[in-house]
């Protein structure tokens, strides 16, 4: 891979992506629950469009769950047509690609590196980044944005950083979990200390001043969006499908059976237990990675992508193709095959429990569960096998007969 | 009480630092793995392969039982009389008649379809043309709906006979004649819940894929078919009469649908009861007479050899297992190659749950009135259904009309052989990454030296990319042998084509020679990845398609363990030639088998042959190359 350019390799790969976003694909896929979820669906999106352009308030009727931003973009200056939504959601992934490569620029202080190719191939051509594209899911947006956040980060640009953040947020509330990860990377430098552990240096001080932007644009965000709603309606609906978990229509996460299987009066202390759930990786990763916040971004990313309540595949998807920044870890890695192993097993095993349960009717809700304990448990190997790595980076090559301990 | 207690926590966790206790037992079960790896592949394939010749045996399987409460069968009264028999009999004349007038297939479809209508049930005609790559196939299909007198219409059971037998070169017309009989029997009485659509089907397969694709909607592009123009409800249950003879002893039932999809095993046991119990016909499968029941024809219809010994030919467990083992042998062969074993199976797909009633040809005693007390007491029992059939087995092993073996029982059989091929995947992948070398001890200077192991990277990247290769190769080698051209000439080509898979991976092997120095060879990563990844393919179809998973993990497992490059020309020929003839052999000595796979496939997408040539000829090509590969 190394021998091809990326000046090649880029614009070909995209070009590819856009003429298979062209060509004539089963509508069944914009429907699949693994490739979208009740919150990122594109009949969804065009049913809540629809409403909108009718004049009835599209989030009424529980079926339409996207932020306003959405409705303001679409029903004004991109209307969605095959071609422009082919075009839209390409150059999304484009976008995304580009911004990976610029992070790994970033953390390697190169202007061009032989492995830039490599890495944008890899989130181009991973089949759980461009199978949601396919189907015009909106989490390929959300993507793009915590690239671009993330992105801006690395390169120091504070504002940028801080809009992408807030936009994400807006279209996914689970973006504000990135928020400390994001604002000790902007006042550190998002090259690898992996080897080298330190104690974070920057002063907190200078914390304060990003946190309010983030706020303000969040703030102007949301005000933008009840505006284009007309109402608070949607903050119920959007944000809080994220929480309370209205639509137990299946998907690859692990919420779904499990509320579906549970006594009403559960429900809501089980709702939050999930919710800080998500929330009590934050502190912890950041102190102990808080040398390289680039790494805990990733990390969080895996997180996310594990226990989320609505994920697609483009969740995984996102952390895995991630792991292209980060190779001083790979020799330190424990069972990489393993972990692949179980990603080939859930890949089948998704559509396949999948297919016996709604379309052959051999199966029933029990074998897709399963699979996506599976997929749990992949996206859990993945995630566990990084932090160990990532902590194995400082100690080194361990000599023969020697081990290291955790006290 | 505290003594003991430490005691047990000394035993566990030894007197000395708790890390290195825990350490030194981690190591010591590693080791003992990895050193007993070898044996352990081993004891994990024979007990793989005993477990697949334990199935038929005796001691396994449990009696089949109704699940679902509502069915009842066998519980009501029965109606049809000699009157209708005679009616039957009458419409038999009649088919006889076109029988031998030479009648087409659109005379015969207006002839029955005339004769429903004479009974007052609306029916109608459906022409249609199937285009595949060898032949195109038309006829017409004659079907009529009877709406219930009880319910809403939106479910359906569908009754069907084919105009051409399945299982031998006959009409179907007592089939037919029973259909025709019942109809008119159904229509009086006024207990029906759910539509009744019968369908007499032109041909053998092609007239109900057409029938039943464009009820649902889903013709295929080389499909013309007339739409329908009688509506009904969803189907759920369908059965099927195949009734070739002129009389029948035992009533065989045939359940494989496409795909290797089973129908629910309640709606097999309800029948199996209605008739020995209502019907008084004892039950089998397919058309497999118990050489048991039938001592004089024991010669015909047991396979066991003739060179065992007579002894041993008259132990009961031996006869049971042979019969059993004679039932599982047909029951692979549908289901591996994803055949329908009659006209129900094309209806799988559609959730419908379907069996073909088989009246095995003989001279005697049954007949129209037994067939059609069956018939009406079945119908009475999937009458009672309030929603699909789903208590009972969707997964399951039939090894004779009253025996099953639930899943537990048969999938360890594949699953042991998948992780043999696993552990040996994993087992090469960590020896690709060490070997062992002499590495001098420069501080002493001396002459000792001493082999240590030595870590190196290994080529995955290679690797992968080789085993894309070779699925894409597979891919192109499955649109190739499908284009029509090739398909017509197929004699002529294969051979050729033969030969170029054969030398094409030859012609390759230049590109591999250039692997990074220090490196591990790229055979190693290749075996590890190619048995992985046979692994994995084994225990995910397991639960899809039993029959294959079993079949690919008992063809490959052996000969992808045991790849391996070598020095010596004469046996590297001997293996190559041996992989290749294994992975691509079907094209030369199966060329009769390779052209009814691609009709399944391009009739009803069975998924038989492109599961072959993307899948298994890919996966031992690369066993192919490891042999091949500089060591």
């Amino acid at each position: 891979m190394d021998n091809f350019k990326f000046e090649v390799v880029f614009p070909a790969l995209i070009l590819g992506r856009f003429l298979l976003a062209l060509a004539p694909l089963p509508d069944s896929l914009k429907h699949d629950h693994q490739l979208t979820s009740p919150l990122t669906a594109y009949p969804r999106l065009q049913e809540g469009l629809y409403l909108f352009s009718q004049g009835i308030d599209p989030y009424s009727g529980g079926i339409f769950r996207h932020s306003p931003l959405y409705l303001a973009i679409f029903s004004t200056a991109i209307p969605l047509t095959k071609l422009t939504t082919a075009f839209l959601w390409t150059a999304s992934d484009a976008v995304s690609a580009w911004a990976l490569v610029r992070i790994w620029r970033a953390r390697q202080r190169l202007s061009s590196s032989s492995r830039d190719a490599l890495i944008a191939t890899l989130y181009l051509i991973n089949p759980y980044t461009f199978l949601p594209t396919l189907a015009l899911s909106s989490s390929t947006f959300e993507n793009t944005l915590l690239l671009l956040s993330v992105m801006f980060a690395s390169e120091g640009q504070t504002s940028p950083s801080l809009l992408a953040l807030a936009f994400l947020s807006q279209l996914s509330l689970h973006g504000m979990l990135l928020l400390v990860p994001v604002l000790l990377l902007l006042i550190t430098d998002p090259i690898s200390h992996l080897a080298a552990p330190r104690p974070f240096s920057a002063s907190f001080k200078t914390l304060a001043f990003p946190a309010g932007e983030f706020f303000v644009y969040f703030s102007v965000l949301t005000f933008v969006s009840t505006l284009v709603c007309g109402s608070w309606a949607w903050v119920e609906q959007s944000w809080g499908a994220m929480v309370l978990l209205p639509d137990l229509t299946p998907n690859v996460g692990l919420w779904w059976y499990f509320f579906t299987e549970m006594f009403d009066h559960f429900r809501p202390f089980f709702l939050m237990v999930f919710s800080v759930h998500l929330l009590i990786y934050v502190l912890p990763l950041c102190i102990k990675f808080q040398h390289d916040m680039l790494y805990v971004v990733f990390l969080m990313a895996g997180v996310l992508a594990t226990f989320k309540p609505y994920p697609t595949l483009s969740d995984p998807g996102l952390f895995l193709s991630m792991i292209s920044l980060f190779p001083e870890t790979y020799p330190h890695l424990r069972h990489p095959l393993v972990t692949a192993l179980l990603h080939l097993h859930s890949a089948l095993l998704l559509p396949l429990f999948h297919h016996l349960w709604l379309s052959q009717g051999t199966g029933n809700a029990n074998f897709f569960y399963a699979s996506t304990l599976v997929f749990g448990m992949s996206n859990g190997a993945a995630l566990l096998d990084s932090v160990w790595s990532g902590l194995r980076v400082a100690v080194g090559r361990v000599p023969d007969g020697l081990e290291v301990v955790q006290e | 009480m505290h003594a003991i207690r430490q005691r047990i926590r000394n035993v566990l966790r030894g007197n000395g630092d708790r890390n290195a206790t825990r350490l030194q037992r981690r190591r010591a079960l590693g080791t003992l793995i990895w050193s007993r790896l070898p044996e352990l592949r081993l004891l994990l394939l024979l007990v793989g392969f005993a477990w697949i010749l334990l199935i038929p045996s005796p001691l396994l399987g449990q009696s089949t039982f109704i699940d679902e409460n509502a069915l009842h069968p066998g519980q009501v009264n029965t109606y049809w009389n000699w009157g209708d028999v005679h009616q039957a009999d009458l419409y038999l004349a009649q088919l006889e008649q076109l029988r031998d007038q030479n009648a087409t297939s659109k005379q015969i479809a207006a002839h029955v379809s005339e004769e429903f209508r004479k009974l007052g049930i609306p029916s109608a005609t459906q022409d249609y043309v199937y285009q595949t790559s060898q032949e195109s196939y038309n006829g017409t299909n004659a079907y009529a709906v009877f709406s219930s007198p009880r319910g809403s219409g939106a479910e359906a059971t569908l009754i069907s006979a084919p105009w051409l037998s399945h299982t031998e070169d006959a009409l179907n017309l007592r089939g037919v004649a029973t259909v025709l009989a019942l109809a008119a029997f159904l229509k009086g009485y006024s207990l029906w819940a759910k539509d009744f659509i019968f369908v007499i089907s032109s041909g053998q397969l092609d007239g109900m894929q057409a029938f039943i694709t464009t009820y649902y909607g889903e013709e295929p592009s080389n499909l013309i078919a007339e739409p329908l123009t009688l509506p009904s409800g969803v189907i759920w249950v369908a059965l099927n009469i195949d009734y070739p003879g002129h009389s029948f002893s035992h009533l065989g039932i045939f359940f494989e649908g496409i795909n290797g999809r089973l129908p629910n095993q309640d709606l097999h046991n309800s029948v199996q009861l209605i008739s020995r119990h209502t019907g008084g016909v004892p039950v089998v499968l397919y058309d497999h007479l118990d050489p048991r029941d039938q001592p004089w024809r024991e010669a015909e219809l047991s396979i066991i050899p003739s060179w065992v010994p007579a002894s041993l030919k008259k132990m009961s467990f031996v006869q049971e297992y042979a019969y059993r083992a004679k039932n599982l042998v047909r029951h692979v062969g549908y289901q591996a190659r994803g055949k329908a074993s009659g006209v129900h199976g094309l209806l799988h797909r559609f959730r419908i749950d379907a069996i073909t009633l088989y009246a095995v040809p003989a001279t005697g005693p049954h007949g129209f009135h037994a067939i059609g007390r069956i018939m009406e007491s079945s119908l009475r029992t999937i009458n009672n259904l309030l929603e699909r059939l789903h208590a009972s087995f969707f997964f399951y092993l039939l090894v004779n009309a009253t025996t099953f073996l639930k899943i537990g029982f048969f999938l360890p059989a594949a699953i042991i052989l998948s992780v043999a091929m696993m552990f040996s995947g994993l087992y090469e992948w960590i020896n690709a990454a060490w070997y062992k070398t002499v590495v001098p001890r420069s501080e002493e200077k001396t002459e000792t030296t001493e082999l240590t192991w030595v870590e190196r990277p290994r080529p995955v990247l290679d690797a992968l990319l080789v085993i894309g290769a070779t699925h894409t190769a597979g891919v192109g080698l499955f649109y190739f042998i499908t284009l029509p051209a090739v398909v017509v000439n197929h004699r002529i080509i294969s051979p050729v084509l033969f030969i170029i898979s054969l030398l094409l991976p030859l012609a390759a092997l230049p590109l591999f020679k250039q692997t990074s120095p220090g490196a591990s060879p790229l055979w190693q990563v290749l075996k590890a990845f190619n048995l992985c990844l046979a692994s994995t393919v084994v225990s995910v179809t397991c639960v899809l398609n039993f029959s294959l998973a079993c079949t690919t993990a008992a063809t490959l497992s052996i000969p992808l363990i045991f790849s391996s490059p070598s020095t010596s020309l004469p046996l590297k020929v001997v293996k190559y030639a041996f992989y290749m003839l294994l992975g691509f052999g079907w094209m030369v000595f199966a060329t009769e088998e390779v052209r009814s796979a691609i009709w399944h496939w391009e009739l009803m997408g069975i998924w038989f042959a492109p599961f072959i040539c993307i899948v298994y000829t890919p996966l031992v090509l690369q066993a192919a190359l490891v042999s091949i590969l500089p060591l």
